[in-house]
């Protein structure tokens, strides 16, 4: 399976001169006892993120009260949620999370090698456009999908009647599939960004010898292709499945009348819809779905280990695209395909709707731009744009440094305790993100009082931060798995310091995957809700509580106008930063 | 000697008795004509107190109501303190209000709740100080004078909407009653009765009123369950379903130039009782009683009325539209009992499945 021959690991960290410099390049480059106190500075950092509110939420699982409150320890929240009620509805949770992460790896994949790796025409647009759904809040997709495709009165189901007589509707989008296909909206963008930068690093000298040797095209792209993106593929499926598994606005919203139950919808309800919330009930599902998943992370330790998927070496690495010939209009058609399906239809109605009283109801009549008013009018609304700025720009940037810092040691060194760094990285995705906001709240309230982080901003940076990290150490996971030792080799034989091959050569080789990273952070802080709401303080409110409390009040149309205007803000970052991408390939 | 002590002691118990009459009559006398001065030189102790703190933390389970803004404005214009809000669902801002306290961090003054939860917080969390007797606490209704610690403030009436679309006015259903009907098997969206909410409300109110024959019957007319109030309102608008129950009748202001209607039952209306509660320990403790005497007067109880909820002042709907003053007179049905809430879920849950 290694594809390029390497020296061993040990031998590149273990021989590293010791090197001169500030404090930081010190701490990670040099001596033991500098590079033991960087390890355990960046422990006790991940600790207080992760482990510390994931404690508290322990606590909470194994005691009969929330933390704060007299009550006795005991085993009576595990004992209840082992009922057959529960195991079905883990089976069903498992089987719709496998049904959507499949699908969408399979179409993120095709999208991202498009793409990537071929000369279809517009592809640097599409790259931008076919990404939007995974920006706007999911309840603004479940709205504009509940109005596309009810079976009653829906469009999609009015056109198929008209055109063909039917009586029954074509779609429903309250069932298993509506479910699935809502979560499918977000995780094929997701899925696409977190990989295509993968496919662009890849060196096409391995694909075109794979041609030469009489390999067909599809065989080049599974035995080639597909194997060399092993290590993003994996983290793919796994932030994939297990994103799945915790989901709930699809299932709350198109789940529900049909009857579909899920493991989150159940959590979900023993905080929110039971006489008192049941933190105990909650918090220990929560840790027996973590442990299964956990279980998946070792899989893919086991299946990645000792092997090697370096793609960027120093020998000519030179990106370029394959020649599709007519076929590139074929891939094109399909992109165009999916661009229409997935973001046209249900954004064209939040726009639409945008500028009429009410969605749904397009009327002379009923034409108006009171809600685009009502919004730029909005002075909460212009707060919170502020607060979520300044948080997604700091929240983002601080995440994707601490990421990368992670996936470096995880990645490209033998130091002790890169695998407890790792792992510690992964826990807050394993947990339901309304548990791990009550985490959040009893971890930060609960410190001494002296430490001014509850009831700041700073509660809602951290938690940002704690959130933003798996993903961030997921992307420079596997940028830092393609780049090859001897590039780094080859910069400090040259002279350089530490400092100066990490900026050079592992900063900028893996800046586009650092870039793509940032993004998804920065819209992930702006979507977030569950931590927030529990953590804002008066003055304080961000983007996402707005649009929780406009919702609330049945304006929907000013969250669509609020949720286009975000979209408006992707497309731009998108396109500066595939600009950066394109001069940086047209200098290598 | 003997004789000595006896007028002693006679004239001593004659003493003690003329200074009770006294003391009482005294007593009297100010409870008459001098306690209303001294109420209100006590009254005006606490609005210069409040004023001096200048602040209010108010934390609000009503999430989303531009009423709660133009309140605090009005407020503020009244005595000069600032509020500041902050917002989140019931169960969110419990387990903060909790959290806080525990941790011996006091932040909030006062908080806008339900009457059920304002339970929660009394008994289970422990969050909250007995009720001050303020003027304006004296003069709402009897009604709304309840046990637990929460100063009422308006009900939440609870009806029926219909889409004027796809139901003829013939066939309009009049009451809770008539949604048993079973021409409108297939065509009721309700908010799901399996869950604390609206739904809960209607049928834990119809299952003691009308009984459990009747809750089977409408179990049976194949309800499709949703939790968002807002977004089925246009669902039902858009012609989904003929029938929405049950809907906040005051949204039917929002909704105008929609198809739909908002129908009071003839029963009456499930109805929630909102009203403040003041948090332990809060740090402008003044201010938090001049809110909650503000919150029972005229100023607010009109806010209230003009929007359709229930005021707890009487009189307070004079002059108002003739469909607002409807909503906001609405017969109160019956509304919800925490300690009943484990016993009430489970069975809904069996009859809903």
């Amino acid at each position: 399976m290694t594809i390029i021959h390497n020296r061993p690991l040990d031998d590149i960290a273990e021989t590293a001169p010791t090197l001169a410099g500030n404090a930081f390049t010190r701490a990670f480059s040099g001596g033991s006892l500098w590079r033991l106190i960087g390890m355990l500075v960046l422990i006790l950092i991940l600790g207080f993120l992760t482990i510390y509110p994931l404690a508290m939420l322990l606590y909470g699982s194994l005691h009969s009260t929330p933390p704060g409150m007299a009550g006795e320890f005991n085993l009576n929240g595990y004992r209840s949620i082992m009922t057959t009620q529960n195991l079905i509805v883990l089976a069903n949770t498992i089987g719709i999370s496998l049904a959507k992460t499949i699908p969408s790896l399979t179409i993120a994949v095709f999208l991202a090698w498009i793409v990537a790796r071929t000369d279809t025409p517009f592809r640097g647009t599409l790259e931008v456009l076919i990404t939007l759904p995974f920006f706007i809040p999911p309840i603004l997709t479940a709205m504009a999908w509940g109005m596309l495709a009810n079976p009653q009165v829906g469009v999609i189901n009015m056109v198929w009647r008209w055109a063909t007589g039917a009586t029954d509707p074509l779609v429903n989008i309250y069932s298993y599939g509506g479910v699935i296909w809502h979560m499918c909206q977000y995780s094929i963008p997701f899925l696409f960004l977190f990989m295509v930068d993968a496919f662009r690093a890849m060196d096409p000298s391995l694909e075109e010898s794979s041609r030469m040797c009489g390999a067909s095209r599809w065989t080049t792209f599974r035995k080639i292709t597909l194997l060399l993106m092993l290590p993003v593929l994996t983290s793919s499926f796994m932030l994939s499945f297990i994103k799945g598994i915790e989901t709930f606005e699809s299932a709350l919203f198109f789940g529900l009348p049909a009857g579909i139950k899920v493991i989150t919808t159940d959590i979900y309800e023993s905080i929110n819809h039971r006489a008192t919330p049941d933190y105990q009930y909650a918090t220990s599902l929560s840790f027996a779905i973590m442990g299964l998943m956990f279980l998946l992370v070792i899989w893919q330790w086991w299946m990645l280990r000792g092997k090697s998927f370096q793609t960027v070496t120093g020998k000519g690495f030179r990106p370029s695209v394959m020649e599709l010939g007519p076929w590139r209009w074929v891939t094109f058609a399909f992109c165009v395909l999916f661009f229409f399906i997935t973001v046209v239809l249900p954004i064209g109605q939040l726009m639409l709707g945008s500028f009429f009283r009410f969605f749904g109801f397009y009327t002379y009549d009923m034409l108006t731009l009171e809600h685009y008013r009502a919004v730029f009018a909005n002075s909460e609304f212009w707060r919170a744009v502020r607060n979520t700025m300044v948080l997604g720009l700091l929240g983002a940037t601080a995440t994707m440094a601490l990421g990368a810092i992670v996936a470096y040691i995880s990645v490209r060194t033998r130091w002790r305790g890169r695998n407890l760094i790792d792992s510690m990285a992964w826990l807050p995705w394993m947990m339901p993100g309304m548990v791990l906001g009550v985490g959040f709240l009893w971890a930060f309230a609960m410190l001494p009082g002296p430490i001014p982080i509850y009831g700041t901003i700073w509660a809602l940076l951290l938690a940002y931060i704690a959130l933003g990290t798996p993903v961030s150490v997921r992307v420079m996971t596997g940028a830092y798995h393609q780049l090859s030792y001897d590039l780094e080799e080859c910069s400090r034989v040259h002279g350089a310091t530490w400092a100066q091959t990490m900026w050079r050569i592992m900063v900028a080789l893996a800046w586009p995957a650092f870039a793509v990273g940032w993004v998804l952070t920065f819209f992930g802080i702006m979507r977030e809700l569950s931590a927030s709401i529990l953590l804002y303080s008066v003055g304080s409110e961000t983007l996402a509580v707005v649009l929780m409390k406009l919702w609330a009040n049945g304006n929907a149309e000013q969250v669509s106008v609020i949720g286009l205007m975000m979209m408006l803000l992707v497309i731009v970052f998108r396109w500066v930063q595939l600009s950066f991408i394109k001069a940086r390939i047209s200098k290598l | 000697m003997t004789t000595n002590t006896s007028m002693t002691s006679a004239i001593q118990k004659w003493s003690r008795r003329f200074f009770m009459a006294a003391a009482g009559s005294l007593a009297i006398s100010a409870a008459a004509g001098m306690p209303a001065f001294a109420q209100d030189a006590e009254w005006q102790k606490v609005i210069e107190a409040g004023k001096k703190e200048g602040k209010l933390i108010l934390y609000t389970a009503l999430v989303g109501q531009p009423s709660t803004k133009q309140i605090a404005a009005a407020f503020t214009k009244e005595y000069g303190i600032e509020v500041e809000i902050l917002e989140a669902r019931a169960s969110e801002i419990r387990e903060r209000v909790r959290v806080e306290q525990a941790a011996g961090r006091f932040a909030a003054d006062v908080m806008f709740t339900s009457e059920g939860q304002t339970m929660l917080y009394d008994k289970e969390d422990k969050s909250v100080d007995p009720l001050p007797v303020t003027p304006n606490s004296q003069k709402i209704g009897d009604k709304f004078k309840l046990k637990v610690p929460m100063a009422s403030v308006m009900t939440i009436p609870y009806g029926i909407m219909i889409n004027t679309g796809l139901v003829k006015p013939a066939d309009e259903p009049k009451s809770w009653k008539d949604i048993a009907d079973p021409k409108w098997q297939g065509k009721i969206l309700s908010d799901d009765p399996r869950a604390i909410g609206a739904g809960y409300l209607w049928f834990f109110s119809t299952y003691d009123k009308i009984g459990e024959d009747y809750v089977k019957k409408v179990a049976s007319q194949k309800l499709v369950f949703t939790r968002d109030q807002r977004e089925s309102q246009r669902r039902t608008a858009r012609g989904e379903y003929s029938i929405y129950m049950p809907v906040i009748m005051t949204d039917f202001s929002d909704l105008k130039g929609l198809p739909v209607k908002f129908i009071i039952p003839e029963e009456g209306v499930p109805y929630v009782l909102y009203g403040n509660v003041m948090l332990k320990k809060a740090p402008h403790p003044n201010a938090a009683k001049l809110y909650l005497d503000f919150m029972q007067g005229p100023v607010v109880q009109k806010i209230y009325a003009g929007l359709g909820y229930g005021p707890v002042l009487p009189g307070m709907t004079e002059g108002l539209p003739a469909d607002v003053k409807a909503i906001s007179e609405a017969k109160l049905y019956g509304t919800t009992d925490t300690t009943r809430q484990n016993e009430m879920l489970a069975k809904s849950k069996d009859i809903f499945k």
